[in-house]
């Protein structure tokens, strides 16, 4: 008896230990869905000798929330800027040892050293989208609708021709930010009077809108039921790739509004309890080359800060002006900076009114 | 003396039975409730969860603005109302369409009860989200349910209507998601009715309709309770439904409680929020249980 359960013991106590040796390496990437190619990653894989362990979310709020909640076990996250200064402040970011960075020099300096992290200490940026305006271009040609401002959004004289066939962002930062920039000021405004004057633009639209949506619109565009949409640059060239794939009588196009709009910049940082912060600094210099980098462009569409990344770009890509903004469009974008827990709560308030009123 | 062994034995085994599940609440619904409680009264941190609990001085920063909040900025309760009447609709149809389901399952031959019941219970071997999306297809302006309705109503010379995206797919929805919930316990109920009564009330002359209205229905009202506090209280919380298929007008109140730990960041006045939807469910479910005790007496003089 006594030996059967040594011998049982023992048996385990190798099976540990063997499992120990041909266990690999683990990177673990907490990342938006569909953010990085799957020939990037297994090209990782394969220098480092370890591997990548994907956990998706899909907004930043849910990333706050779940390291908020005290989430552990991820080596790098790729917040965008705002949500980058909200962990700065929580001290859940590692600082970044650059001498392992040697490709850093790669990213344009336009993105670098930004007012959200001074001198770039822990973050680096990887990859960028807007949010814009997505339109169906056989349906707006019909009807004579610009496609380049945001009254097209939020003016009743264009929407009564789009009733019921235009989204708008579940999101009360993005839509405010574009109801503000419609209106001439920044998107960054916290004027409490500018914010009722926002509200006031949204309410007015709000009867022309379909829906309130940041999960589906990207089926309803490509499918045809919804012609217009404010949404992200990212998801609007998803939808055309997905209505040229179905032979759809129709394009999904991007227009840029001549007001202006958001720029979201996504970052590369390394938690705080990182397992694994070596691993996380290859890989962050891994996707500093200018191949890894665009092969994400490529993928997905969204607009990149790396220098090196250009040559690699599919041309079509490269001379969006969506996605590659020409100099005098790009100044006209805005980062959305993080609010206080009091601009929080009345924008939430503003935000319950509009979806409460009829 | 062995009777008391006996007793004490029986005792034991009681709490070994009990223990676990009385544990398993404790922990999992007693203590998040408590902590939700302190949150409500905490202020929201800047990184979201919450802040300190003391603030620079060492004072305790603890305070009710979250729920001067709730109280005096009305929208939110507004919110709250219509979530109660979404609730309250999505109850009513589902027993209205249950009913019926549950006394054909009820008086069926035995052999085929199995395989209706199975039925019932079917969709939930697909996932609730994958359902949900199925709905966005069927309600889509190109699908055929919306064109058989645009066109009935073209025939009144009415407009056309988007049955996506509107109160009309959520409402649907939820009857859709919690029919199975009010189906069960009616049927639980149902099926031990004695026939007898049935066969004796129309030997005295009874109608189809007194048979039903003084006897069936009244026997029957712990399982419509039962099936009412099923359905009427994760109707009252849910939050993907409207997210997915309401219109611009649809947010209920569990879309507000997830905002607020999602974009706002707030988790005190989320707290707040949650703690009201959780004392107004127990208050609507008290009241539901009271007045099925007083029908419960009824019906036993029925039955006596």
């Amino acid at each position: 008896m006594n030996r059967t359960i040594r011998t049982l013991l023992a048996a385990a106590a190798l099976a540990l230990a063997a499992g120990a040796v041909h266990a690999k390496d683990q990177l673990h990437l907490y990342n938006w869905n569909n953010y990085i190619a799957p020939e990037t990653i297994q090209r990782f894989e394969q220098q480092c000798g370890c591997e990548v362990v994907q956990t998706y979310y899909s907004d930043n709020e849910e990333l706050l929330a779940k390291l908020a909640a005290g989430a552990k076990g991820y080596d790098i996250l790729v917040p965008t800027s705002n949500a980058v200064e909200a962990l700065i402040r929580g001290k859940q970011l590692k600082p970044l040892d650059k001498s392992a960075l040697t490709n850093l020099g790669n990213i344009d300096a336009r993105y670098m050293n930004t007012s959200f992290d001074p001198g770039n200490v822990y973050s680096v940026p990887y990859a960028m989208s807007t949010t814009i305006i997505g339109y169906n271009d056989a349906k707006m040609k019909e009807l004579g609708l610009p496609t380049d401002t945001w009254a097209v959004i939020f003016d009743p004289k264009y929407l009564e021709k789009v009733k019921g066939r235009v989204t708008v962002l579940d999101s009360a930062n993005e839509l405010f930010a574009a109801a503000l920039k419609y209106l001439g000021y920044s998107a960054n405004d916290v004027d409490p009077k500018h914010w009722d004057e926002a509200a006031a633009v949204i309410k007015k639209a709000k009867p022309y809108w379909a829906a309130f949506n940041a999960s589906s619109y990207i089926k309803e565009l490509t499918v045809g039921n919804i012609w217009l949409v404010h949404g992200y640059s990212n998801d609007i060239f998803q939808a055309n790739l997905d209505a040229i794939a179905a032979k759809r009588p129709f394009h999904i196009l991007q227009g840029m509004p001549k007001e202006g709009a958001v720029l979201a910049v996504d970052n590369m940082v390394i938690h705080v309890a990182a397992p694994r912060p070596d691993l996380a600094l290859k890989f962050i210099n891994f996707m500093l080359e200018g191949k890894n980098s665009a092969e994400l462009t490529n993928l997905i569409g969204s607009g990149n800060p790396n220098k090196a990344a250009m040559p690699y770009i599919k041309p079509e890509i490269l001379k969006n002006p969506a996605i590659f903004p020409p100099p005098d469009v790009a100044a006209r974008l805005e980062q959305l900076k993080d609010l206080t827990p009091a601009q929080r709560r009345l924008r939430n308030k503003l935000w319950t009114e509009i979806k409460a009123s009829r | 003396m062995a009777a008391d062994a006996r007793r004490h034995e029986a005792a034991r085994a009681r709490w070994l039975v009990s223990g676990p599940p009385l544990l398993y609440l404790l922990v999992f619904f007693a203590a998040p409730t408590l902590i939700m409680v302190l949150a409500s009264f905490r202020s929201p941190g800047e990184f979201g969860g919450l802040a300190p609990l003391r603030d620079d001085t060492g004072a305790l920063d603890l305070n009710v603005d979250a729920y001067v909040r709730f109280f005096t900025e009305t929208v939110y309760a507004q919110v709250f109302v219509k979530s109660l009447v979404f609730a309250l609709v999505t109850t009513l149809v589902c027993l209205a369409l249950a009913y019926p389901l549950a006394a054909l399952i009820a008086r069926s031959p035995k052999k085929s009860r199995d395989i209706l019941l199975l039925l019932v219970i079917l969709p939930f071997w697909s996932n609730f989200l994958i359902r949900i999306y199925a709905w966005m297809i069927l309600l889509g302006p190109n699908a055929a349910l919306a064109r058989a309705v645009n066109g009935v109503l073209g025939w009144f010379g009415a407009g056309p209507v988007p049955l996506l995206f509107s109160s009309f797919a959520v409402l649907v929805c939820l009857v859709y998601v919690h029919l199975p919930f009010m189906v069960l316990p009616l049927y639980a109920n149902l099926e031990k009715h004695d026939p007898a009564l049935l066969d004796a009330a129309q030997d005295l002359g009874a109608s189809a309709w007194q048979r039903f209205w003084r006897i069936t229905f009244p026997l029957s009202l712990p399982g419509v309770y039962a099936g009412a506090a099923l359905v009427f209280i994760p109707a009252l919380g849910i939050f993907a439904i409207p997210d997915l298929l309401g219109g611009p007008d649809d947010t209920l109140i569990g879309n507000l409680i997830k905002q607020q730990f999602l974009e706002t960041r707030d988790w005190p006045f989320g707290s707040v929020l949650s703690i009201v939807l959780t004392v107004s469910a127990l208050a609507l479910v008290g009241l539901a249980a009271w007045l099925g005790r007083g029908a419960t007496r009824g019906a036993e003089r029925v039955g006596a």
